[in-house]
């Protein structure tokens, strides 16, 4: 069953064609990674899945909402934006109350103690978010979308600003989430995490799918590692 | 020494500030804000002498030379927005202004370019076009060119007056908020020596207006060496270096949202707003940038009649109107207080958020209003007309906050600088605004007609204010918090 299903999608800015006829479904249970250079509409094509932005062309939906259907989407899915960026004036533990209040999730107490020990920030909480450091913020803006436990994922650099503690320890973390048969979308250019935790990955290069399958399915050769395939589909960088 | 100039970090400023104004407003939008300055001065000159009979050529001169000097003073603030800069993240907005967190340049050059970029921007953008509209009335109004050509040296002077002197107090309080205020106060000792001491005239403290008064260049010159000493002086005052504290709270969130919950389905956007506006210290502002120029209105009257003798006399209910009308600056503090980026991944929607800002809106401004009211009901003794003057109040505050929220939404200080939007908001505002004036005028001579047409106006302003509120979530619910980041087509990439 697919989670996600993305039909001949297209977005211009201006004059610049950010997508084009971009189309792939993500199944359940999947954890489907998108990787491609700076500039070539990774972000742009997940605004759209999280109904964050209109595509120009095109249509799809995610978890059976239509993109143009932004609540309804947001509703059911747990999203980490490019940048982290909660609210300025709000304690650490605030805002997680805030985000549970918002889903209207019971048990909220237990919920943000339980995100703020996995993170080890809870001597933090009384802290502004505006106050912590970037990693920390990005351990904050994790535990935002992880705290109701939501059936898809959709993370846009999870592993940014985290040290290598952490980024072991969210990778387990999302292991284990989709051993659950969640899914997760993500996109990264830590190739080599990607390369042990996605199942089914897209290549995007200026807005165009270049490549769509399991590892073994885009390799040229056996031995071929994700770096080398993504050297050789976008390494030209024109 | 931070005061050469760099010509090359200069143009590179200004390109940004017009990027950064188009990126709001659009191109278009962006180019006609003069254009609508101009035509506006333009139809304020033409019409002067004829809805200005009443005042004299010293009259107009004070009132344009202190507008002028309140638009520098409210620009000039440049002094907070360092520490702003420095010490926090401007959501998805980086500007040359953090240059010197990474880059050997120091701040006192950055803002010290910075100040001159603004005053040119604020002169290209306002001050040209406003002296234009007004010289090409000028034979209509039988006004010699020169006049018109020294006016705009002395505007232009008043204004740099202005901005060098809210720069220089802004500057200071960052280090000392004591001397800043002691600062202030030398400031309105002087003010007050001309009124009403009357130890000062008004050309003496405000040397632009001295010169129209004396015909000495001598004033001229004057504020020139004036307004230079105080940039320099701001300049100097800068901070090179921002520690910024950590601010720790005990969560008040949900308690908060229990104590808002009249609120209904909004009470935890409400608390959350709540909560921000404590925090950030805008309060004080909102409440002094609302009370300020409710205190101002009132002043100007009362020097108009006891001071300067004219036969202008606002009652209670004019009062009543104004109070609607003011609340715009305090809805856009409002909605300035936190970018809410965060919100985009998150079910809630921007009408939701306009929403919970005007409920804090209401509940910040709502007492104020109808206490200053009631209290000019008293002064003024007119018990008798406080039931209409309250009414005419309450329907012109819900009236402009919805017009205000339903066409600029969570970004009023910009989207008003778009022409199409200030247009809009003009012509839905002014007009009321105007019979408002107009009828609360006739209230001695013709109580019965002008009271009843004036219940009429409150009752039909409170009537399209329902229809207007509705259609905030129309036009808003499906909009994204990076509304201005998004349309222009920036930031949206990756």
């Amino acid at each position: 069953m697919a989670v996600i299903r993305v039909s001949h999608i297209g977005k211009r800015f201006g004059k610049l064609k950010a997508l084009d006829d971009v189309e792939f479904k993500v199944d359940k249970g999947e954890f489907f990674g998108l990787f491609g250079p700076n500039g070539a509409g990774k972000t742009t094509l997940t605004r759209i899945l999280t109904g964050q932005l209109t595509q120009d062309s095109g249509e799809g939906e995610t978890m059976g909402v239509p993109f143009n259907d932004g609540l309804g989407i947001k509703r059911k899915v747990g999203i980490v934006p490019e940048a982290e960026t909660p609210p300025t004036f709000l304690t650490a533990q605030e805002f997680l109350e805030l985000v549970c209040r918002l889903r209207e999730l019971k048990n909220i107490t237990k919920r943000v103690d339980r995100w703020l020990e996995f993170f080890e920030i809870e001597e933090k909480r009384d802290v502004l978010c505006r106050d912590l450091s970037r990693g920390q913020r990005q351990k904050i803006m994790l535990a935002s979308a992880f705290i109701h436990e939501p059936e898809l994922l959709l993370l846009d650099e999870p592993f940014i600003n985290l040290d290598p503690i952490y980024q072991r320890k969210v990778r387990e973390f999302l292991a284990q989430h989709v051993k659950k048969g969640r899914t997760i979308f993500m996109c990264s250019h830590i190739l080599e995490v990607a390369e042990k935790l996605c199942t089914r990955m897209a290549i995007i290069k200026k807005g165009k799918i270049v490549a769509l399958g399991s590892l073994d399915e885009i390799r040229s050769t056996k031995d071929e590692r994700l770096e080398d395939i993504f050297m050789r589909l976008v390494g030209s960088g024109d | 020494m931070a005061l050469d100039f760099d010509l090359h970090l200069f143009k590179t400023m200004f390109k940004e500030e017009l990027r950064l104004h188009k990126s709001f407003v659009g191109g278009v939008g962006s180019a006609f804000f003069p254009v609508v300055i101009f035509f506006f001065s333009l139809v304020l000159a033409i019409t002067s002498p004829v809805v200005m009979k009443n005042l004299s050529k010293d009259t107009m001169l004070l009132v344009l030379h202190v507008s002028a000097l309140m638009y520098g003073l409210s620009v000039g603030a440049l002094g907070a927005i360092g520490e702003q800069v420095m010490t926090r993240r401007l959501g998805q907005v980086n500007m040359l202004l953090q240059l010197p967190q990474l880059h050997p340049i120091s701040f006192r050059k950055i803002m010290a370019t910075f100040y001159v970029k603004d005053l040119l921007f604020y002169i290209l953008y306002s001050i040209i076009p406003l002296v234009g509209g007004i010289a090409i009335a000028a034979p209509l109004a039988k006004v010699p060119f020169t006049s018109v050509g020294l006016l705009g040296i002395t505007l232009f002077l008043t204004f740099l007056l202005g901005m060098s002197l809210s720069f220089v107090l802004s500057a200071l309080a960052v280090r000392s908020r004591p001397a800043a205020a002691a600062v202030g106060l030398l400031v309105l000792a002087l003010v007050l020596m001309v009124w009403p001491v009357g130890y000062l005239t008004a050309g003496q403290i405000l040397p632009p207006l001295g010169y129209w008064m004396y015909k000495d260049p001598l004033y001229l010159l004057v504020t020139l060496v004036l307004a230079l000493v105080l940039s320099a002086a701001a300049i100097l005052f800068t901070k090179e270096r921002f520690e910024s504290k950590q601010g720790v709270y005990k969560s008040m969130l949900l308690p908060m949202e229990k104590r808002f919950s009249f609120a209904g389905g909004l009470r935890l956007l409400v608390a959350k707003e709540w909560v921000e506006l404590r925090r950030s210290g805008t309060m004080g502002a909102v409440v002094t940038g609302f009370l300020g120029p409710l205190f101002a209105v009132y002043i100007l009257a009362w020097f108009f009649r006891t001071g300067m003798g004219l036969p202008i006399s606002f009652n209670v209910v004019f009062y009543g109107g104004m109070v609607g009308f003011l609340g715009v600056m305090t809805y856009s503090w409002i909605t300035n207080l936190e970018p809410n980026e965060f919100m985009n991944v998150q079910p809630v929607t921007v009408d939701q958020v306009i929403k919970a800002k005007l409920v804090i809106y209401f509940l910040l401004t709502s007492a104020v209003s109808y206490a200053y009211v009631i209290v000019i009901g008293f002064i003024n003794g007119e018990l008798g007309l406080l039931p209409l003057a309250l009414l005419v109040a309450a329907s012109t505050t819900v009236y402009v906050a919805g017009v205000t929220a339903r066409l600029t939404g969570l970004w009023t200080n910009t989207m008003l600088f778009d022409y199409r939007i200030l247009g809009k908001f003009f012509g839905a505002i002014v007009p009321p605004l105007f019979f408002v004036m107009v009828l609360s005028s006739y209230i001695k001579t013709a109580p019965a007609l002008s009271m009843t047409l004036l219940v009429v106006e409150s009752l039909g302003m409170l009537a399209v204010s329902w229809f207007v509120f509705k259609s905030v979530t129309t036009r808003w619910k499906k909009e994204h918090f990076a509304f201005a980041t998004l349309t222009s087509g920036s930031g949206a990439q990756g």
